[in-house]
């Protein structure tokens, strides 16, 4: 075991489902395949009677720790390590919540796991609700992706006709119940604690950890939440096995995640590789290139909630830690591209729009700083800015970096602060020029022509 | 202490400190004296963490944390100055006033703003935000007496978790989110809850205030007097805020032990009748029909005069009194003194409810636990009591004690604020409730549900005098529900800890009148007696009701319950009083408003008021009529007499609450001019009548309670310091956190407290003093 384990993370690995093998993605354009009859011809389901069948919750544990599974909502946390939190009895049940809140933007993975291939989520949650001995599952769906709700609603309703959600699952004598829940439609919702304060039946606010939802969850129980993508990835680990999972991506990111290239590239979509991949393939070989031959100016690589990365960093491997040595995030896989002709104040104020749209308003510095910075960046950004500005952005920053009671300031921040870095030049442009440096707010000045977006 | 608490060491500021285990930083820096900036925090709800204000440095965390969530451990190094801490703390107040508008010299909060005042403390100089601020209509009205400035919210959340968590009402809400995120009302609950005044008084800033507050002062020019509010018999612990001559507000004064840091709206804001412009302010004499203004000297002289003619001609059993539950111990004690001591009669009484003892000495009127106790009930019953609306705070210590898990029983003939909160609801016709009480009784002796071997006892006692009243009668005259009633036997017989608590109100229902030994009994018989969290009592009416009977407002007894028959107890007193005292008992207030006496003199109670035809003819027909109130009340309208009174903010003395706390009131502001306390007053007549009163203050009076009545004994001024003393005051009897209780007897009698008193002798014979709690 401990050769194989040798051979499969050095270089020149052997790989045995082929370069780019899909895990999560299998199957996913085969049509009809989110009803039950189509997912099941094609294998669906024998992943759950294989798990039931030839593993005890414990073992299962131990395989997905094995497969070195990591969260993919955005945090990396172990999965394996996450569910062992629970404590062995407690005398409230233990719940394990789905997180299909998928929000941040550049982010659309799992609305389309969701939306294509239902049941392999739903087959993932029994798979993983058996693991962790949970006999209550909840599905929490973004309230916008209508669509998607209603086909795991579906799904699960079909499983349940099955019999493969209920009681006894396949002889097994496991026992589960699954509920799907909408969202309101909130941000902050897919921040797990907001997201089962909203469960509950309450407004979205995140709560104080300590405790931590392993320890006092919903209703007060012990609760595992996990991401769409996680759990969906579930069934593929337990049909080939952790080692076989585990022979893709870097040591410490092993197997496949979804990617989601978006902005200017001419085939952007969700594209499941391997950990480690470098940003380049991904841009250029499965992205086909930037869009009209334009030179690339910047990558978001992990979602609106982190760092800049600039042309000459991509050969960065994707996986969490040659992201995070670069100085960025690999976040929820959200990678968007950004060519020469856009304006980043432009882009940075239309992402720090979306935080003080999102923000909760719980805690001072995310409700009034995210107010703050969109008003400075809106009038930088129409030419009505001071050189100050540019200094007081990064210190409202600093006074929201690490202030914030959850994690959504912090991440407001990331755009804002790199962008200032990377792109100071670009800034002071806009206060000096009153324009643009790119992009159609360039070529007039706009200062007195555009209506400030607070006006409107 | 019981247990020995696990303490934490740590220190804050280079200071150590230790503190119970599981404290906030928070807390172990009020320890110290080190303050701590809070908005959305308070000591009396959970942490939400949400202003981002409280920010300490901790050693070894790599972000600044917040003291209000963050819990000590050992060895904790905690910084509240540090550089960090300070950018921290500046960076969260300029955010807090980027849209907060610069309205201090029109709002009134400013002066006692918190906003205001950590600005000051740990703010920026300025601001570097130098757009528009967000404008909102403004004031808009969240209830009849609040007002909303939603500009000046900082969002801290206070009003809408107390009325959700504390108050359990659901009147305010959070609506919208992030910059727009604003309070409003609930469109499915409007804000029209008791308790609602606790919000503006909470509100850091100048976003909530009430109606009758706003504009009308500035709070440096207040007069700020901590005392106790007159209104209830809940006793809550009060600042009265004064402006001059007018009594602006009334804030709460912490008092963990009765009010939990509350205050009613009542005890708020219902203070008009102190501001009255009909007060008296001069004595009235009747003269051709006519109450016409005399000086103090010829009015005192006439009263001696006319009292002296009545019992000279027709004896003193002509002259009766009727006290009140309003005015204080000392002078409810001074009261009866006169009339005993000073006129011989034991005619005195006031309006009270109907508590006869069934066995020698007993007092089913006390509450054998405490308000505080309800916390640890794991059941309460209210048997036709509505403290919602007549004792308010004791409603919300109960919904304090339904989250911490007790089952309430809300047994009242009327809808119920606390009906929607509780385990089971029972309803039945007006008047009745001694009717349930002893459907009740019936139920246990019957059932074989008492406990103990003092319980069966008094089961076997009991059993042939609740015989017929079965519930099916209580079913058929009462119009309640048997079984319920059934159900509700087993609960308490089956209770860890149960608490029933009834009106006075209920006693004077047809069926009241062996209510309160009836529910005595209860108690007893399921051994929900002499334990934390179990026990039997009344909700009595008015802020001194209690110290009206305590100081012997009664035909019966003397101060300190002794009959006015016993021999020791007229030694004793008769010494002390210099006097020979009536061993008969006196009329009680309807035989005196029944023709039974010839001069009546009224102290603050207004008999006309509630009286029926008949008692007020008698009231007519007397020869002589004399009161002292405040203004000129139905009674003093018939008066012969009427001598002007001041109101419990213009004077000092002690009440007792419901629950036998002996607190001290304040004087406030200075006394109406013209008008006098009643203590002074009964001074005066008392000197007019050639006795020898020299008492220059109710602290005198009060310590000469303490020498004569053995239920006060040992009480001065001083003894009940900041948060009152509750008796009985034996050390004996006290709860391991300090807490007076009466345990150990199956009732409770003033031969019991007098024994107490007895064991609390130091070995000279030199009473031990009561202590005051934190003492």
């Amino acid at each position: 075991m401990a050769d194989s384990v040798d051979t499969i993370t050095t270089e020149n690995k052997t790989l045995p489902l082929g370069p780019y093998p899909r895990f999560v993605t299998r199957n996913m354009d085969v049509p009809g395949i989110d009803r039950i009859e189509v997912y099941r011809e094609h294998g669906g389901y024998a992943a759950l009677a294989k798990a039931l069948q030839s593993f005890q919750p414990e073992q299962l544990v131990e395989e997905v720790k094995q497969s070195g599974l990591r969260g993919r909502g955005g945090a990396g946390f172990a999965t394996g390590m996450k569910w062992s939190f629970l404590p062995p009895t407690s005398p409230k049940p233990r719940y394990l919540i789905v997180n299909c809140d998928e929000s941040e933007p550049g982010t659309f993975k799992d609305r389309m796991i969701m939306e294509l291939n239902p049941h392999m989520l739903v087959e993932g949650v029994i798979i993983g609700s058996y693991a962790t001995k949970v006999h209550h599952a909840f599905i929490y769906v973004r309230g916008e992706l209508a669509f998607a709700g209603r086909q795991v609603e579906r799904a699960v309703r079909e499983a349940y006709a099955a019999g493969l959600i209920g009681k006894n699952i396949l002889g097994s004598g496991y026992d589960l119940e699954i509920t799907v829940s909408r969202g309101a439609g909130a941000y902050i919702c897919g921040e797990e604690s907001a997201l089962m304060e909203s469960l509950e039946g309450r407004r979205g606010y995140p709560r104080l950890k300590p405790p931590f939802p392993a320890v006092v969850g919903l209703y007060g129980g012990p609760t595992v939440i996990n991401n769409t993508e996680t759990i969906s990835t579930l069934p593929a680990i337990v049909e080939h096995g952790a080692a076989v999972y585990g022979a893709y991506g870097t040591e410490k990111s092993k197997g496949t995640r979804i990617y989601c290239l978006s902005g200017h590239v001419n085939r952007p979509g969700n594209y499941e590789l391997p950990l480690g991949t470098p940003l380049r393939t991904l841009v250029e070989d499965f992205g086909g290139g930037m869009r009209g031959g334009k030179q690339l100016k910047a990558i978001i690589p992990g979602g609106s909630s982190v760092p800049f990365l600039l042309p000459n960093q991509l050969d960065t491997p994707m996986d969490f830690e040659s992201m995070a040595a670069a100085g960025t995030m690999l976040g929820s896989g959200g990678v968007i591209v950004l060519d020469e002709d856009t304006c980043i104040v432009g882009a940075v104020l239309r992402m720090t729009e979306f935080y003080r749209d999102e923000s909760c308003g719980k805690c001072t510095p995310c409700r009034e700083g995210t107010f703050w910075l969109v008003q400075l960046l809106e009038r930088l950004e129409h030419g009505g800015g001071k050189e100050s500005d540019i200094d007081l952005l990064n210190d409202i920053c600093d006074n929201m970096l690490g202030k914030c009671f959850c994690p959504l300031g912090d991440a407001a921040t990331s755009s804002i602060m790199s962008s200032i870095k990377l792109f100071r030049d670009e800034y002071i442009h806009h206060v000096r020029a009153h324009a643009c440096l790119v992009g159609p707010g360039a070529t007039r000045a706009h200062a007195a022509s555009v209506t400030p977006v607070s006006a409107r | 202490m019981a247990e020995q608490e696990e303490l934490v060491n740590l220190t804050i500021d280079g200071q150590p400190v230790s503190v119970p285990k599981g404290s906030l930083i928070w807390a172990a820096a009020q320890k110290l004296g080190i303050e701590i900036p809070i908005y959305c925090y308070h000591p009396k709800m959970d942490p939400l963490g949400a202003c981002r204000m409280c920010f300490v440095e901790v050693e070894k965390m790599p972000k600044l944390a917040t003291a209000c969530t963050t819990t000590v451990a050992e060895g904790m190094v905690v910084s509240t100055t540090s550089a960090k801490v300070k950018k921290g703390r500046a960076g969260t107040l300029e955010f807090l006033l980027i849209n907060h508008p610069l309205d201090c010299p029109i709002c009134d909060k400013g002066g006692e703003c918190d906003l205001q005042d950590f600005t000051l403390r740990y703010g920026p100089g300025g601001s570097r935000f130098d757009l528009n601020k967000r404008h909102f209509e403004k004031p808009i009205p969240v209830s009849e007496n609040i007002l909303l400035d939603r500009e000046r919210c900082i969002a801290c959340q206070r009003c809408v978790r107390f009325t959700q968590t504390v108050a359990m009402e659901n009147g305010l809400v959070m609506e919208q989110r992030g910059f727009r995120i604003e309070v409003g009302v609930d469109p499915a609950a409007p804000f029209d809850s008791i308790f609602s005044g606790n919000v503006v008084e909470m509100c850091p800033v100048g976003a909530l205030t009430a109606k009758n507050y706003r504009f009308v002062t500035r709070p440096w020019e207040l007069k700020k007097t901590p005392s106790v509010c007159g209104n209830c018999s809940v006793g809550c612990n009060v600042r009265v805020d004064v402006r001059v001559d007018k009594v602006l507000r009334q804030y709460s004064r912490t008092n963990d032990a009765i009010d939990d840091g509350w205050l009613c709206d009542r005890g708020r804001w219902d203070l008009d009748w102190i501001n009255d412009t009909e007060r008296l302010r001069t004595p009235l004499i009747r003269r051709d029909g006519q109450l016409q203004p005399v000086s103090w000297d010829e009015a005192l002289r006439f009263v001696a005069e006319r009292l002296r003619a009545v019992r000279d001609q027709r004896g003193a059993r002509a002259i009766g009194g009727i006290g009140s539950t309003h005015t204080t111990n000392e002078e409810a004690y001074l009261f009866q003194k006169l009339l005993r001591a000073g006129l011989g009669t034991n005619n005195v009484d006031h309006a009270h409810g109907r508590f006869p003892a069934t066995e020698p000495g007993a007092l089913p009127w006390a509450w054998s636990d405490s308000i505080a106790g309800l916390e640890q009930a794991s059941h309460i019953v209210l048997l036709g009591a509505d403290p919602y609306h007549r004792q308010p705070i004791v409603d919300l210590r109960i919904r304090k004690a339904i989250r911490a898990g007790a089952r309430v029983y809300v047994v009242t003939p009327e809808a119920n604020r606390l009906d929607r909160l509780v385990a089971g609801v029972i309803r039945y016709t007006a008047g009745h409730t001694g009717t349930l009480a002893r459907a009740l009784l019936n139920i246990i002796t019957s059932d074989g549900l008492a406990r103990g071997e003092q319980g069966a006892q008094r089961a076997a006692d009991r059993r042939a005098s609740v015989a017929q009243e079965t519930p099916e009668r209580a079913a058929q005259v009462a119009g309640v529900d048997a079984d319920a009633l059934r159900e509700l036997a087993r609960e308490i017989a089956g209770a860890k800890g149960a608490v029933i608590l009834y009106d006075e109100a209920a006693t004077l229902e047809p069926s009241g009148a062996t209510l309160a030994a009836d529910v005595l009994d209860l108690a007893l018989i399921t051994g929900n007696f002499g334990k934390p969290g179990a026990g039997a009592g009344p909700l009595l009416a008015d802020n001194n009701s209690l110290g009206a009977r305590d100081m012997g407002l009664l035909p019966d007894t003397l101060p300190g319950y002794r009959p006015v028959g016993d021999a020791a107890a007229h030694a004793a007193l008769g010494g002390a009083w210099l006097a020979t005292l009536p061993a008969e008992p006196g009329l009680s207030y309807t035989e005196m408003l029944s023709g039974g006496v010839k001069a009546l003199y009224v102290m603050g109670a207004n008999p006309a008021r509630d009286a029926t035809p008949e008692q007020l003819a008698a009231l007519d027909a007397l020869d002589f009529l004399v009161v002292q109130d405040l203004t000129l009340t139905e009674t003093a309208q018939r008066a012969t007499v009427v001598l002007p009174a001041v109101a419990y903010t213009e004077k000092d003395g002690s009440f007792t609450n419901t629950e036998r706390c002996v607190q001290l009131v304040r004087r406030a502001m200075q006394p109406l001019g013209g008008a006098k306390a009643d203590w002074e007053i009964l001074v005066g007549v008392a000197r007019a009548l050639g006795l020898g009163w020299t008492y220059l203050s109710p602290a005198e009076i009060l310590s000469e309670i303490g020498r004569t009545v053995p239920l006060y004994a040992g009480v001065t001024r001083r003894s009940l310091g900041a948060e009152g003393v509750r008796w009985p005051f034996a050390p004996g009897e006290r709860t391991p956190e300090g807490r007076a209780t009466i345990t150990g007897s199956p009732s409770i009698t003033w031969q019991m407290l007098a024994e107490g008193v007895a064991r609390a002798q130091k070995p000279g014979g030199e009473l031990i003093a009561p202590r005051g709690r934190g003492e």
